[in-house]
């Protein structure tokens, strides 16, 4: 049986003009990036499509072509080297909330991927889609960006790569130029005495989009000493968002020394929230506050345990 | 475009469009209404299929993405003469009320029961929590699980005996 959908000679006539019966599934990363750099704006790249079958459904995009990358065994894989963890785009949520080595060496992710939308989402939602779409409530963007990730991205004049944190810039808008697919997000594995918490505010325990969510990183050097801490926001801000002042603030001292209110502060000060049909802007600015104090009390009084909460409120 | 996949353990080829939903392929094409459809956006669980053994939601797939895959659907859970334990147990405990969930709880509840035979209330909610029932208030369709576990631990024993 052949294939009539995959193979070169197959996509080529499809791939211009309005032809709706476009679907192109590559079985290499080169090809996809060959077949999206000859295509137009109607091409649209389908990862696990839990969103982009939503916006379908409710015609807000055009579609004149699908390029599903569910073909390209690369990007289905999680890799831990010694100096870093190499996620493909194509990973999906269960595989992050059920991998061994992620939950080990990642919990923070690992907990976020757990309580995205139900198992049925799960199961085909991917992390590439989720940093793709970039929404600013997207589950797994801030423990990225407090997991200091890196994207990789492919496109026909190489592979360049970005921080998580300087990625997204609007909501469901990305610095990613037409063309361009990730391919891969590579974290740096986290050292020993790493310790985090991750805390998503929603009105039910599934299939919610976050009305707030908090992922904190916090890396104690010997002594107990934080060597870095990161807290880092969701659905607080056009895009996920890093509170750069508790870094600064927090450099170099041990958590026991710390004012954990006087840190909430700086949370409640540092975000840009909207009023919108899950939360006004004042009432995510008191539970910023008072999720980044429960998450440093929570850190601290484990000593490093990974806790994965839903207040229900 | 053409594609092929297994359905219900029938190998099936249907001629189909790049746009058209695994949920309508099942519908339409082939005549499989027991797959319902509810929101259209995977947030009501309704249209819950398994594809290679994994709980999705059909709604939210293109049939291409279908191809050469193994689809389950409630057609190939039991049958009208010899139900499915699942199926009895949702009868016995009354959690059918206008059934339009039922075929994607049962579902849930079969890849939930695969994996944990023996799961508390908790686990149960979690593995049904991508289905929603506008009738029942959960409370039987949970007590319909925990009846399934028992019925099929029962089975179990009396095959080692």
């Amino acid at each position: 049986m052949k294939r009539k959908l995959a193979g070169k000679q197959g996509n080529r006539p499809l791939i211009s003009g309005r032809d709706s019966n476009g679907y192109f599934l590559p079985e290499s990363l080169a090809e996809a990036v060959n077949l999206l750099g000859q295509a137009g704006e109607g091409l649209k790249v389908l990862a696990g499509g839990t969103d982009l079958l939503v916006d379908l459904y409710e015609r807000l995009i055009e579609v004149e072509g699908w390029l599903d990358l569910g073909l390209i065994p690369e990007l289905r894989e999680i890799k831990v080297r010694a100096e870093q963890i190499e996620i493909g785009a194509m990973v999906t949520h269960a595989q992050l909330e059920k991998s061994e080595n992620i939950k080990k060496t990642l919990p923070v992710l690992a907990a976020a991927a757990a309580e995205i939308g139900s198992p049925q989402i799960r199961n085909r939602g991917t992390i590439g889609g989720n940093v793709v779409t970039a929404s600013p409530a997207g589950d797994l963007l801030a423990p990225l960006i407090a997991y200091n990730a890196v994207l990789e991205l492919v496109g026909k004049d190489g592979v360049s790569r970005v921080p998580a944190g300087d990625f997204f810039c609007g909501p469901k808008q990305t610095i990613m130029k037409r063309g361009q697919l990730l391919s891969r997000v590579l974290i740096p594995r986290p050292s020993s005495g790493t310790i985090g918490c991750w805390i998503k505010i929603g009105k039910r325990k599934a299939l919610v989009i976050a009305s707030i969510s908090l992922a904190l990183v916090v890396r104690l050097a010997k002594g107990g000493v934080i060597a870095d801490i990161r807290a880092c926001f969701g659905a607080v801000a056009p895009t996920p968002l890093e509170i750069k002042a508790v870094r600064r603030l927090a450099g170099g001292k041990r958590l026991e020394q710390l004012d954990f209110s006087q840190v909430g502060e700086l949370a409640a000060a540092g975000i840009a929230p909207i009023d919108d049909l899950r939360g006004t802007a004042a009432y995510r600015r008191n539970v910023a506050r008072e999720l980044l104090i429960q998450a440093l009390e929570k850190v601290q009084s484990t000593g490093g345990e990974i806790i994965a909460d839903q207040a229900d409120c | 475009m053409q594609i092929r996949l297994t359905v219900n353990g029938e190998e099936r080829v249907v001629e189909t469009t790049a746009t058209t939903r695994l949920l309508d392929l099942l519908r339409t094409d082939l005549k499989l209404t027991g797959t319902k459809e509810g929101c259209g956006k995977g947030e009501c669980g309704a249209c819950t299929v398994l594809l290679n053994g994994q709980l999705v939601a059909s709604c939210l797939l293109l049939a291409p993405q279908a191809d050469r895959a193994e689809i389950i659907t409630i057609e190939g859970i039991g049958s009208a003469e010899g139900l499915d334990p699942i199926q009895e147990s949702y009868l016995e405990a009354g959690a059918v009320q206008c059934g339009f969930c039922t075929p994607g709880m049962i579902l849930a509840s079969k890849k939930l029961l695969e994996e944990n035979p023996r799961p508390t209330v908790e686990e149960i909610r979690r593995g049904l929590s991508g289905n929603l029932c506008r009738c029942t208030g959960y409370h039987k369709i949970i007590a319909a699980v925990r009846l399934s576990a028992q019925k099929m631990a029962d089975k179990g024993e009396g095959k080692d005996e």
